[in-house]
C-alpha cells in the first residue's frame, strides 16, 4: 500500500496528493518523536491552504468547467481513476510491456488484441496504461466495448467517460477518421467467456469487421498479444439459466465467484506481458478493398496467427503464471 | 429565392412563426402565406393567414389556390399539452401530414416541400452508433408512439417524393431544442429546482440551439436538398455536465421509478405522457451526425452541443426561483472563504 500512496503523490491529483502530504507530514512528526495526536495537529497546520485547493478543484469540477469530447470521453475523469489502474498495472499484475514503439505516435491506428477476463475484462485498461506509461508520446486510446455493457447503469457511464464506445463498425470508422487510436477485441464475448482450460486459444475473430474498418479508413493494424489476462478469473462453468434471465452473454462461475460475493470479483494476481507487434499497413489496398471478402479473411487470419504466435512466445518468456518480480 | 411563393403550414408553432418573420423581411419573396388553426401571436403584416385545420380536407381546396411553389411543414407536434392530448398528436402528425401530401398532389405549381421532422426516428438505445447518419433510420426498433409517428410520416413523405421525382422533398430530422425563450417540457425539466435523473445513467445528448433550429429551417427553405437531413449541433454533452453548467442539482432516482416520478411532475412540466420518449432519451441519449447539414445544406451551426448549453445557462441564470441549491455554488463560496 505504501507504493501506492507514493505513486499518488507523484501524479497530479490534488485531493489524493493533499491527503498523502498530510500523511507524510504526520510521519515526519512521529519520527521527530511526537505523539500521534500532536503529530496530526502539526500536519494539519498546513492543511487549510491545501484544502482550499482541493475545494477549488471540486468547485471547478462541480460547476461543469471541464470538457468532454463528442464521444463522452472525459479526460479529467480518466485521470482521476488512473491511479487505481496504475496500482493494478504496477503492483498487482506487474505488467511488462514490449514493443510499445510499434504504436504510432500520431494518426489513426487500430489495435487488435486477444480478449479475456470473464467478470471484467481488464485487458483494455492495461493496454491503455502501457501506452500512457511507456510510450514517449503517450496518448489515450479508445476501445470498443461489448454492447451489453451499454445497457447497464453505472458501467455504461463509466466506460464512456474513460474512452469506451459501443462496438459498432460505424463508431470505429468514425473514431479512426478522427485520427484516434482504437482498440478492438474481435473475439468479443467468445473470448471473455472461454473456459479456463481454453486459455490463450484464440476464438474465431468475428466476421473480420475490424479489417473492413481498417481498409475503409486506411488505418494500420497493430496486433497486440496480452498474456496474463486469461488467468485473472479462471472460468470453470457457466450459469446459463441466470445468463438468460439477465440477458447477459454468459455468467461465469470461478473458484471464488459467486461464492465469495463481491470479494470473489477480486482478480487473481497473475503476471502480465503485453507485446505490441509490427503494424500491418493496409493502405496499398485502398478503401474499395473493404468489399473484398477474400482479402478480409486473409488479413483476419494473418492478424489472428500473429497474435496466437506471440501469445505462445510470451507464455514461454513469462514462465510461471503467478510468480514474478515486481 | 426570387419570385418565390411560400406557404408555411403550422405557422402558429414557434418555428413557423420565426420562419415567417425571417421570410417576411425578404423583399424577393413574392407571396407568403401561413396556415394553422389559430393565428400566430406575432404580427406578420406581409403574411396571408389562412385558418384551416391540417387534419381536414379543406386543405386540398385551399392549397392549390395559393399557387405555392414552396411548402414548409412546421406543424409536427413533439409533445402533448393542456388541451392537446396525446391522441391528438398522432392525428396531427400522421393524418395531418397525409392530408397535406394529398393537398400537395393537387398543387401543380409545387416545386419543393420541406418537412420539419424529428431525430426521434433513430430511437434511443444503450448500444448504438454514437452518431447516426441519415441512412441509419429504422435500423433500431421503434419503441414509443412518437417514434412510430415520426417514422410513419417520413415514410409517407418518402413515398410522395418517389412518385414525384421532379419535386425536391427535404425532411429535417431535428434534435430537441434549447433556448432561454423557449417553453418546452424539456426546458421546464431543466428548470426544476432539483432535476430528477436516472440513477447510474448519464445520457449523451445534443440540444439544438433555438437560433440554429431557425437558421437550419430557413436554409432548408431557401435551398432544400433531396432526402433527410439531420439537424443537430456538433459534438455531444452528457446530462450530468448539462446539469452542472445550468447549476441544477441532480436528484438520482432508480430508473424504474423515473417514469412515474416524471408523470407526477407532469402537470408542472405540462406534458405527462411525453415522457415515454423523454424517459428513453434521458436514459440512453442520442447523437446524430450533422455533416450533411453542414456540407450539403450549407448551414454551419453557430453553437456546438456544449456551447448551446452554456448560452442557455448564461441567459437563463436570472430566472431561477428559490435558493441556489447547486453544490457548485456552495463549493465556490467555500473556496473563496478559505482563501
Amino acid at each position: 500500500m505504501n507504493t501506492r500512496t507514493e505513486e499518488q503523490t507523484d501524479s497530479e491529483h490534488p485531493p489524493a496528493e493533499a491527503f498523502a502530504d498530510f500523511l507524510r507530514r504526520m510521519r515526519t512528526g512521529i519520527e521527530d518523536g511526537l505523539d500521534p495526536m500532536s503529530a496530526a495537529n502539526r500536519a494539519a497546520d498546513e492543511l487549510p491552504k491545501r484544502l482550499g485547493d482541493v475545494v477549488q478543484l471540486l468547485a471547478h469540477r462541480v460547476s461543469g468547467d471541464y470538457h468532454e469530447d463528442e464521444w463522452g470521453f472525459d479526460e479529467e475523469f480518466a485521470e482521476a481513476v488512473y491511479p487505481l489502474f496504475e496500482f493494478l498495472y504496477e503492483v498487482w499484475w506487474r505488467v511488462e510491456p514490449d514493443g510499445v514503439m510499434n504504436v504510432p505516435a500520431h494518426g489513426r491506428a487500430l489495435l487488435v488484441s486477444n480478449h479475456a477476463g470473464a467478470l471484467f475484462p481488464f485487458d483494455a485498461s492495461m493496454i491503455l496504461l502501457s501506452i500512457m506509461k511507456e510510450h514517449p508520446l503517450p496518448r489515450w486510446a479508445r476501445f470498443l466495448v461489448l454492447d451489453w455493457a451499454f445497457v447497464l447503469p453505472f458501467i455504461s457511464a463509466f466506460m464512456r467517460r474513460v474512452g469506451g464506445v459501443p462496438a459498432s463498425g460505424h463508431n470505429a470508422a468514425r473514431l479512426l477518421e478522427e485520427d484516434e487510436l482504437v482498440m478492438v477485441f474481435p473475439e468479443g464475448a467468445k473470448g471473455t467467456g472461454k473456459q479456463f482450460s481454453d486459455r490463450y486459444r484464440l476464438q474465431r475473430f468475428g466476421r473480420g469487421g475490424f479489417v473492413e474498418v481498417a481498409l475503409r479508413t486506411g488505418a494500420p493494424i497493430v496486433p497486440v498479444a496480452v498474456v496474463g489476462s486469461e488467468e485473472i478469473y479462471p472460468k470453470l462453468a457457466d450459469a446459463r439459466p441466470l445468463a438468460r434471465v439477465l440477458g447477459a452473454p454468459f455468467v461465469p462461475v470461478t473458484p471464488t465467484f459467486p461464492w465469495l460475493g463481491p470479494l470473489g470479483m477480486v482478480p487473481l494476481p497473475s503476471k502480465w506481458r503485453i507485446e505490441f507487434c509490427e503494424p500491418i499497413d493496409l493502405s496499398e489496398h485502398g478503401p474499395d478493398a473493404a468489399e473484398d471478402r477474400r482479402l478480409l479473411f486473409e488479413v483476419t487470419e494473418q492478424v489472428r496467427e500473429t497474435i496466437q504466435g506471440k501469445l505462445y512466445e510470451n507464455l514461454v518468456k513469462r514462465g510461471s503464471a503467478f510468480v514474478g518480480p515486481l | 429565392m426570387a419570385g418565390r411563393r411560400v406557404v408555411i403550414v403550422g405557422v402558429a408553432s414557434h418555428w413557423g412563426q420565426e420562419l415567417a418573420r425571417r421570410l417576411a423581411l425578404d423583399p424577393t419573396i413574392d407571396y407568403l402565406a401561413g396556415i394553422d388553426i389559430e393565428p400566430p401571436t406575432a404580427d406578420l403584416e406581409r403574411m396571408d393567414f389562412i385558418e384551416a385545420d391540417i387534419r381536414g380536407p379543406l386543405l386540398s381546396r385551399l392549397l392549390p389556390s395559393t399557387e405555392a411553389d414552396t411548402i414548409v411543414h412546421c406543424g409536427i407536434l413533439w409533445y402533448p399539452e393542456a388541451g392537446r392530448p396525446a391522441r391528438v398528436l398522432h392525428d396531427v402528425n400522421v393524418i395531418g401530414t397525409l392530408q397535406l401530401l394529398a393537398a400537395c398532389e393537387r398543387t401543380p405549381t409545387l416545386e419543393r416541400l420541406i418537412v420539419r421532422g424529428s431525430a426521434a426516428i433513430y430511437g434511443c438505445e444503450g448500444a448504438t452508433p454514437y452518431f447516426f447518419t441519415e441512412d441509419m433510420a429504422r435500423t433500431l426498433p421503434l419503441r414509443t408512439r412518437f417514434q412510430r409517428d415520426v417514422s410513419e410520416l417520413e415514410a409517407y413523405v418518402e413515398n410522395f417524393a418517389r412518385r414525384h421525382p421532379a419535386l425536391v422533398c427535404c425532411t429535417l430530422r431535428c434534435q430537441p431544442e434549447i433556448g432561454p425563450e423557449l417553453d418546452t417540457p424539456l426546458i421546464r425539466y431543466l428548470d426544476l429546482p432539483a432535476v430528477p435523473t436516472q440513477l447510474g445513467w448519464d445520457p449523451r445528448l445534443q440540444f439544438l440551439h433555438a437560433d440554429d433550429a431557425h437558421g437550419a429551417l430557413e436554409a432548408a427553405t431557401r435551398a432544400p436538398v433531396r432526402g433527410p437531413v439531420n439537424v443537430a449541433p456538433s459534438g455531444s454533452i452528457s446530462l450530468s455536465h448539462i446539469l452542472r453548467l445550468v447549476r441544477r442539482p441532480a436528484l438520482p432516482i432508480p430508473h424504474p421509478l423515473f417514469g412515474p416520478a416524471l408523470e407526477r411532475l407532469g402537470k408542472r412540466l405540462g406534458a405527462g405522457p411525453l415522457y415515454g420518449d423523454g424517459v428513453r432519451l434521458l436514459r440512453f441519449g442520442r447523437g446524430v451526425d450533422n455533416r450533411r447539414l453542414r456540407t450539403e445544406l450549407g448551414y454551419e451551426p453557430r453553437f456546438d452541443a456544449e456551447g448551446a448549453i452554456r448560452d442557455f445557462a448564461s441567459k437563463s441564470a436570472g430566472r431561477r426561483v428559490g435558493p441556489a441549491l447547486h453544490p457548485g455554488d456552495l463549493a465556490g463560496r467555500l473556496s473563496e472563504a478559505l482563501r
